[in-house]
């Protein structure tokens, strides 16, 4: 008989939905994940967890809450404390079994192991251990299991690399190139993975940026080495995870010499951007890069959003008229309101400050 | 810290006390979901810049609690307004006070060691002395005849013990205040509630900030206690428990089974300072943290379990810019008049 587990589909789900998979499908496990979030999903979880707690946790208790009601052995419930070196994730990804047994609904039983890598990439062993024994007594099974989900899981970053840079090679020029045959303004969506890809709560974002003509570049699509790259010379290193990613990315795309904007997507009350996004928003703004701050709650209202979006995209293109129109006689660096051409300086005369 | 430094022979210049205009600067300045420690640490930095001051100096971490980037962020905001500032950043765990001591010294020039050692025995002693002088006043304000004797007295103290350049001194004007402090005529029959106050240590220390939630619990006729004082946190973090056990130890084992992993700041201390309370007698819990605190909303979030298996009313409040002062005052009162009526339905 096999094992049915239940994953929330919520948080670090996103990010490694296929290397959960994976692992639970090569220990003979089914694994059942909830359906997309929608309202009843958003509404379940905020009646049972304290107002003060983000968005995010909400959808998350939400889908945990509805997996309940179904006919499973055990729910997965990780404790991500960190992984990688030196970095966490954030404090309630830390404490999310102890929060969802504190929620008083009958739960089936929980796995919940810590995954903490912060001083140690062995500590993994102890992560799987209190994972696999559930299903099998052999080690060597679970380690096994566990390699092939993390091949695939790379496999799967690896697309999501080439989709941005090709097969190549990391180069920003090359990059830029294959971008510009396509001519469409180039949007770097920045954001923690739980909100871009829930496509509820991120209001359908990405498909509106597509429909309105831009290529969109995400921070799944910038691999970690280059963005630990971009942050190393920061005055302190990150010890967030989504810090590193949203700056080396929000550094990286810098180097991409194209027209372009940043997108920031925050959930309302989230710690951890509440500084990153203001330490990229400062970067950005000295490296003259238009920015759009987006800061999603649970309304459910698109039309607000869809108006800012059109303005940035419209200010956007306007500014690449006014470059290609408005050169100077004398050269690009005279007579030109201090703007160079390509990259515009001065960004701080069109970009909508601190919303 | 101010001891110390003076003690080395630094000009120190402490911010001025914190009041509405120092936060509406932090407000103006600093990142609109930051906590509400960040936005009053902006504008102490701004008003101590005003007053002359050119280094500031911070505690730093490793996280998860967003305190460890507080003086990079606050750095750079103040560059941006054009402000000059050096910062000298004391980062705990790893490399402790002695890594401190190297930078004070760096910028400082030569000064023997002896007298930093001497130096950081004045400060921590001073510090000592003043919170077990706050200890008295928390179990006095609830007696006392004449509301608001315990604080004038202590805060007439704080001065001469800030006053104080020898040990000797200090212990003089320690032991002035504590006599004047036991003095005080009060009602000893009087039936007193117990209330522990846990939470995010800014909060709990900073009286501005919490909008005086400890002095206001105090006249309405409660003991209060803290999980927190600045002397035990020196202690656990900075001399990494050198001179007295450390406290939070305990705490940290009564979390479990709430809470069983370090969430970071003070998170998993409040849930089990809330337990180690409530086994010792203490009727009410109220935890203070700043709004978004990410710490303290996991502790939140758990602490409805607490209470409903230790048998504990616990009463949470966030604190951000509102500094209205009734809501506040109402929701104490009805939080002292439930515990009333729960002791009283006990007695029966």
């Amino acid at each position: 008989m096999s094992y049915k587990v239940g994953i929330p589909r919520a948080l670090l789900y996103y990010q490694f939905s296929t290397l959960w998979r994976t692992f639970f499908h090569c220990l003979g496990a089914e694994t059942v994940v909830s359906g997309d979030t929608n309202k009843l999903v958003l509404d379940l979880g905020t009646a049972k967890i304290v107002d003060e707690a983000c968005l995010p946790v909400k959808i998350f208790f939400g889908h945990a809450l509805r997996l309940a009601r179904e006919n499973l052995d055990y729910l997965f419930v990780p404790r991500m404390v960190s992984i990688e070196k030196k970095a966490f994730i954030c404090p309630k990804t830390m404490g999310l079994p102890d929060m969802l047994e504190a929620s008083k609904t009958p739960l089936p039983p929980l796995i919940k192991p810590t995954m903490n890598l912060v001083s140690s990439q062995r500590k993994i062993d102890a992560f799987l251990w209190e994972t696999g024994h559930f299903f099998t007594a052999d080690i060597r099974k679970i380690k096994r299991a566990w390699r092939e989900a993390l091949e695939q899981q790379q496999k799967e970053e690896l697309q999501g690399y080439y989709r941005l840079w090709g097969k190549n090679g990391y180069n920003p020029d090359a990059a830029a190139t294959r971008i510009e045959r396509e001519d469409k303004l180039v949007i770097l969506l920045l954001g923690h993975s739980y909100l871009l890809q829930d496509n509820f709560l991120n209001l359908n974002l990405l498909e509106k940026l597509k429909r309105a003509d831009c290529h969109v570049i995400t921070p799944e699509q910038i691999p970690s080495e280059l963005q630990e790259d971009e942050v190393k010379d920061l005055p302190k290193r990150f010890f967030w995870t989504y810090g590193r990613i949203l700056m080396g990315s929000a550094r990286c795309f810098s180097k991409i010499p194209e027209n372009k904007g940043v997108i920031i997507l925050t959930s309302f009350g989230c710690g951890i951007d509440s500084f990153v996004d203001n330490m990229v928003m400062r970067y950005l703004h000295k490296a003259g890069i238009p920015y759009l701050n987006i800061i999603l709650d649970e309304h459910t209202g698109e039309a607000g959003v869809d108006t800012r979006i059109e303005a940035f995209l419209d200010m956007i293109r306007w500014r690449r008229q006014m470059d290609e129109g408005n050169f100077s006689s004398y050269g690009p660096y005279m007579g030109n309101n201090e703007r160079t051409v390509g990259i515009s300086g001065a960004g701080c005369d069109c970009t909508p400050a601190n919303n | 810290m101010k001891g110390l430094l003076e003690f080395l022979g630094l000009d120190v210049i402490v911010p001025p006390p914190t009041t509405k205009k120092t936060l509406s600067l932090g407000m103006q300045h600093g990142p609109e979901f930051a906590c509400l420690p960040l936005k009053i640490n902006i504008g102490n930095l701004i008003e101590a810049r005003e007053l002359g001051a050119d280094t500031f100096i911070m505690a730093g971490g490793v996280g998860p609690c967003r305190f460890g980037l507080y003086a990079q962020l606050e750095k750079e905001i103040l560059e941006d307004l054009g402000y000059k500032y050096e910062c000298l950043v004391l980062e705990p765990p790893d490399k402790g006070i002695w890594q401190f001591i190297k930078r004070v010294k760096k910028v400082i020039g030569p000064v023997s060691w002896w007298k930093v050692i001497q130096g950081i025995r004045f400060a921590y002693h001073k510090t000592c002395l003043v919170d077990s002088l706050e200890k008295i006043v928390q179990e006095i304000r609830p007696r006392e005849h004449a509301k608001g004797t315990a604080d004038k007295i202590f805060n007439y103290s704080l001065h001469t013990i800030d006053q104080a350049k020898s040990m000797a001194e200090l212990e003089e004007a320690y032991g002035l205040a504590k006599q004047k402090l036991l003095h005080i005529p009060r009602d000893e029959t009087k039936e007193v509630l117990k209330i522990a106050i846990v939470g995010e240590i800014y909060t709990l220390l900073e009286p501005f900030a919490s909008l005086e939630i400890e002095k206001k619990l105090g006249y309405l006729g409660a003991h209060v206690t803290r999980s927190i004082y600045l002397s035990g946190w020196i202690n656990e973090h900075l001399f990494r428990g050198l001179f007295a056990p450390r406290h939070n130890r305990e705490f940290v084992a009564c979390a479990a089974p709430y809470l069983n992993h370090f969430v970071g700041g003070h998170g998993q201390e409040s849930i089990g300072a809330g337990v180690a309370f409530s086994r010792q007698g203490y009727e009410g819990v109220v935890q203070i943290a700043p709004f978004t605190c990410m710490p303290e909303i996991v502790a939140h979030t758990i602490f409805s379990r607490v209470s409903e298996d230790n048998d504990i009313p616990v009463m949470t409040v966030y604190v951000d810019e509102q500094s209205g002062q009734e809501g506040i005052n109402t929701r104490l009162e009805a939080y002292i008049d439930l515990l009333c009526q729960k002791r009283k339905a006990h007695a029966v």
